[in-house]
């Protein structure tokens, strides 16, 4: 009677679930040999057909075989639909195979949803897609970690050889390439090693938030220099949490002095302003609300990306923006506008949080009068404290009420990262809230209405 | 022929479900050395003039036309460069040929301000009833006129000619000859049936979604997931698959960047990413299972200029894990199985076919061959680097299978050459408008093509099959 458990389930998911049922998504539903998928659809559509010839049943199969045409033989593989079974078996000349591919309620117009249904299930089950196939090939093994970044250095190696070769007769390609060479390689490597471990970067997250903090101080010194960029842009790919540390300490020298408005939605967005003390408070103040759309354009990109492509491209993008950062000291605004926008992608990006703290905290000011959620009102708290890099702070603080806001949005963003985040989020909470009070109410309205705007758009 | 011994089984599977499912372990590959480093590039310079590669593909070219010209007129020919020439005496020259055409599109008659043109609307081909064909050698060009096809000719090919210089210093051809194919190294294909995959332009982000289940299915039969026992069986014979360029649509080449203003721009992601993520899942699918080879094409996210340099692996996070997945140059080369495999994605067969009066691509393909060079009109008419020690375009061994992705139809021949070489040429279809990929048996060098196709709301089947 095991057997019959299939029967079952087909008989559920086609007739009940009224889902389109193909042999791979059957296979894989139930972890069974793709053939055994086509036997046991067979089996379903015979055994239903028998009982009750009336049986709302579609069916469509696969054809393979030969076909003359031009004179020549062409293999030919064809789903086709039941009633054009028998036509398309009559063209050929020899025929290879047969098997259901998929089982239906409704007549299928075209064959987009089997396509479809195959594409959502091996989406699915990416890791082991030949899992249930019928051919296994010893060779297909995944690369170790180990063996990853040889196979980038011997890609460089590969590109440095010929080099040589080419470089011999012209004096000025061989300064060229001398003075090159050596730059991009290491680099890379180091780069590249970054991209390399990037399945194991989760894990390698915590651990590396010790690192940074490490490097905190020193690149809150040099912010100006340019090593300063690249020694960020390694950092960064240590994660989000650690990230927005290494940001908010090297944001911290400068606006000690600036501790007049609260503006908690903006604290995430001050790590972005370029480090010149010369920018001036309006010019921060345009700042924040442009950075904040960037901030949602790019968590929204974020968002749709997956996790590892998402890394990838915008560790790319966060190297890039940093050789840019120095630059932006002469800061206009379009200056501020150009650095802050490869600059603001970096914190958010492997951090939903700092992004979500930003919808967070409109909501909490908005939100004053409509009181939604109990633990609004615990808001407004003047503290005075002396923070971590030595500046003492006076702010109106948000701290228990974001922290369980947090805590609530990364539920509903449903985020893996979140609990390992919210402890981070303790750490860097006040130093947030200090930047943000500086910012003026007005601003800070407008820049939450729009940042809340931008949430509404992502919500798409 | 694939799957012929499947046809025994071919109904097995509409039958109750059997206890065991059989799999079947993928052909192991025996030998295979990718052959093509002389396409890789390291360290690029710039600063250098085209002229450098003519000189040097003239240098290395013109001993083996030399012999090529004593063979077919006798090794008494006298053999002149053309400052050495005499009116009205019979003799060979060797030399660069080069086609002025009045159609073919110029950046400075486009700029010019004299002449107030407007930019030229592209054709398919630029040839003219008033095209010439001059021939340079090292120090002087001449005219040529006689017997010589100059419709056909294109720009940058080395030719030995035989003919005479009139008094109005235009040189009248009686004859000529090209290189033609070179020695060929002996086959050692395997002695079982073992099949490679030739697939191009699977063209994806290009929007429409015909060719997405074609590409599903021959995913599934590579893999071995679609088809009845024999045939999963038979296609565990395929050592390996090609993707010959184009992975990418055109669609995909999304220049708005450029022409919109920055700030409409700003939120918009190019839709190559959208397209390469696909690329990446698809590649993974088949690495598992079976050995890839993948090269780029016109519209993949690589370098423009020939040879184009193999796609970088972060862009396949997911595949790149397995060794099974090669990123190749184009042109590609590589030993497989034993059997020499050499092809490029199309840009060089597309670029002769718009400057030459031949219509079909397995000719230029043949063309290409006999004339001894891979692509003659780079870099005149198509982006090339400019190479200054040796022309790595040149054919230095003839190779077994010879391909050519991107065409617009299969075509495929078995081409002997006059030393005892044999070649099949391949002309591999463009999968997202034909749905038909080429498999090559190694072990007697003949090609099929696969068409794949589903069903739509049209009635009439036969609509989806492949268009020849």
């Amino acid at each position: 009677m095991e057997d019959e458990l299939y029967l079952e389930n087909i008989d559920e998911f086609v007739t009940d679930q009224n889902r389109i049922v193909t042999y791979k998504w059957l296979s894989f539903t139930l972890g069974v040999h793709v053939n055994q998928a086509k036997q046991m659809l067979y089996d379903y559509v015979e055994r239903k057909r028998k009982e009750n010839s009336g049986a709302q049943l579609h069916v469509t199969y696969l054809v393979a075989g030969n076909l003359i045409q031009n004179g020549h033989i062409c293999h030919k593989v064809a789903v086709v639909r039941e009633d054009k079974l028998e036509a398309m078996k009559s063209k050929l000349a020899m025929i290879a195979s047969v098997h259901v591919y998929s089982i239906q309620k409704a007549m299928l117009k075209d064959s987009g949803p089997l396509y479809n249904t195959d594409y959502d299930i091996v989406k699915t089950n990416l890791q082991n897609c030949s899992k249930f196939s019928a051919i296994q090939c010893a060779a297909a093994v995944p690369r170790t970690s180990a063996e990853v970044p040889q196979v980038q250095t011997s890609a460089q190696a590969d590109s440095q050889t010929p080099n040589d070769t080419h470089a011999v007769n012209v004096p000025t390609v061989n300064g060229h390439v001398s003075s090159t060479a050596k730059q991009p390689s290491p680099q890379p490597k180091g780069i590249m090693g970054m991209f390399a471990t990037k399945s194991a970067s989760k894990s390698q997250d915590t651990n590396k938030e010790t690192k940074p903090e490490s490097k905190e101080t020193t690149i809150a010194t040099t912010v100006s220099s340019k090593t300063s960029p690249k020694g960020n842009a390694m950092s960064n790919f240590f994660g989000k949490a650690a990230m927005n540390k290494l940001k908010v300490n090297s944001e911290c020298e400068q606006p000690k002095e600036e501790k007049t408005v609260a503006k908690p939605s903006v604290s995430v967005v001050e790590p972005k302003s370029p480090p010149s003390a010369a920018v001036e408070k309006p010019g921060k103040k345009m700042e924040p609300m442009k950075i904040q759309q960037k901030d949602k354009r790019s968590r929204a990109k974020r968002v749709d990306m997956s996790d590892n492509e998402g890394k990838e491209d915008e560790n790319l993008k966060k190297k890039r923006r940093r050789i840019k950062r120095p630059q932006s000291d002469s800061s206009e605004d379009e200056d501020v506008s150009v650095s802050p926008t490869p600059q603001e992608a970096t914190p958010p990006l492997p951090s939903p949080e700092p992004a979500l703290k930003i919808e967070l905290e409109p909501e909490t000011t908005e939100a004053s009068t409509g009181g939604k959620k109990r633990k609004r009102k615990r808001v407004l708290k003047s503290k005075t404290f002396v923070d971590d890099e030595g500046c003492m702070v006076t702010e109106k603080v948000y701290e228990s009420e974001s922290c369980s806001d947090s805590e609530e949005e990364f539920i509903k963003s449903k985020l893996p990262a979140a609990h390992s985040q919210s402890t981070a989020a303790v750490k860097k909470e006040p130093k947030e809230d200090r930047k943000g009070l500086k910012k003026g109410a007005a601003t800070a309205s407008k820049a939450n209405k729009q940042v809340s705007i931008m949430g509404f758009f992502q919500k798409k | 022929m694939f799957s012929e011994q499947a046809a025994h089984t071919a109904q097995g599977l509409l039958a109750p479900p059997s206890a065991e499912a059989s799999t079947f372990a993928r052909v192991p590959v025996s030998t295979y050395t990718n052959c093509s480093q002389h396409f890789r590039l390291g360290e690029r310079s710039f600063n250098r003039q085209y002229a450098h590669i003519y000189a040097t593909r003239l240098i290395q070219m013109r001993p083996l036309l030399l012999e090529r010209a004593r063979q077919k007129w006798g090794s008494s020919i006298a053999v002149k460069k053309l400052c050495e020439l005499q009116t009205a005496e019979k003799c060979c020259i060797v030399g660069t040929l080069f086609k002025s055409m009045q159609l073919q599109p110029s950046i400075l008659r486009e700029i010019s301000e004299e002449h107030n043109l407007l930019p030229q609307p592209s054709r398919t081909k630029y040839i003219h009833q008033s095209d010439e064909l001059i021939l340079e050698d090292e120090l002087q060009r001449i005219k040529l006129e006689g017997a010589v096809d100059i419709q056909k000719l294109v720009t940058g090919t080395i030719l030995a000619i035989y003919g005479s210089e009139r008094e109005d210093g235009k040189f009248v051809v009686e004859d000529h000859c090209f290189a033609d194919l070179p020695r060929q190294l002996p086959r050692r294909g395997p002695s079982t049936d073992r099949f490679v995959l030739l697939v191009s332009g699977l063209g994806l982000g290009g929007g429409s979604g015909e060719s997405f289940l074609a590409m599903q299915l021959l995913v599934d039969v590579v893999t071995g997931q679609l088809g009845a026992e024999g045939e999963q069986g038979c296609a565990a014979q395929i050592s390996r698959v090609i993707l010959a360029g184009n992975l990418l649509s055109q669609n995909t080449q999304n220049k708005d960047t450029i022409n919109k203003a920055k700030y409409l721009t700003k939120k918009t992601q190019a839709a190559s990413v959208e397209a390469v993520k696909m690329l990446d899942e698809i590649l993974l699918q088949l690495s598992t299972s079976v050995p890839v080879d993948v090269m780029p094409g016109e519209f993949d996210p690589t370098n423009y200029t020939l040879p184009q340099q193999p796609l970088h692996h972060c862009m396949f996070p997911l595949a790149g894990a397995y060794s099974t997945l090669q990123l190749v140059t184009n042109p590609y080369q590589a030993d497989i199985d034993g059997v020499r495999f050499l092809g490029t994605s199309g840009q060089n067969i597309n670029d002769i076919f718009k400057y030459s009066s031949m219509e079909d691509h397995l000719e230029i393909l043949e063309w290409t061959l006999h004339v001894g060079h891979l692509s003659p009109t780079a870099p005149d008419t198509l982006g090339c680097y400019p190479f200054y020690k040796t022309d790595p375009f040149i054919f230095t061994d003839c190779p077994h299978v010879y391909f050519c992705g991107n065409a617009p139809r299969f075509r495929s021949k078995e081409l002997k050459g006059v030393d005892g070489q044999q070649v099949l040429l391949v002309t591999i279809p463009d999968f997202s408008a034909t749905q038909t990929a080429c498999l090559i048996n190694l072990r007697n060098l003949t090609c099929q093509p696969v068409s794949f196709s589903g069903f739509s709301a049209d009635e009439d089947e036969g609509e989806m099959e492949i268009s020849h």
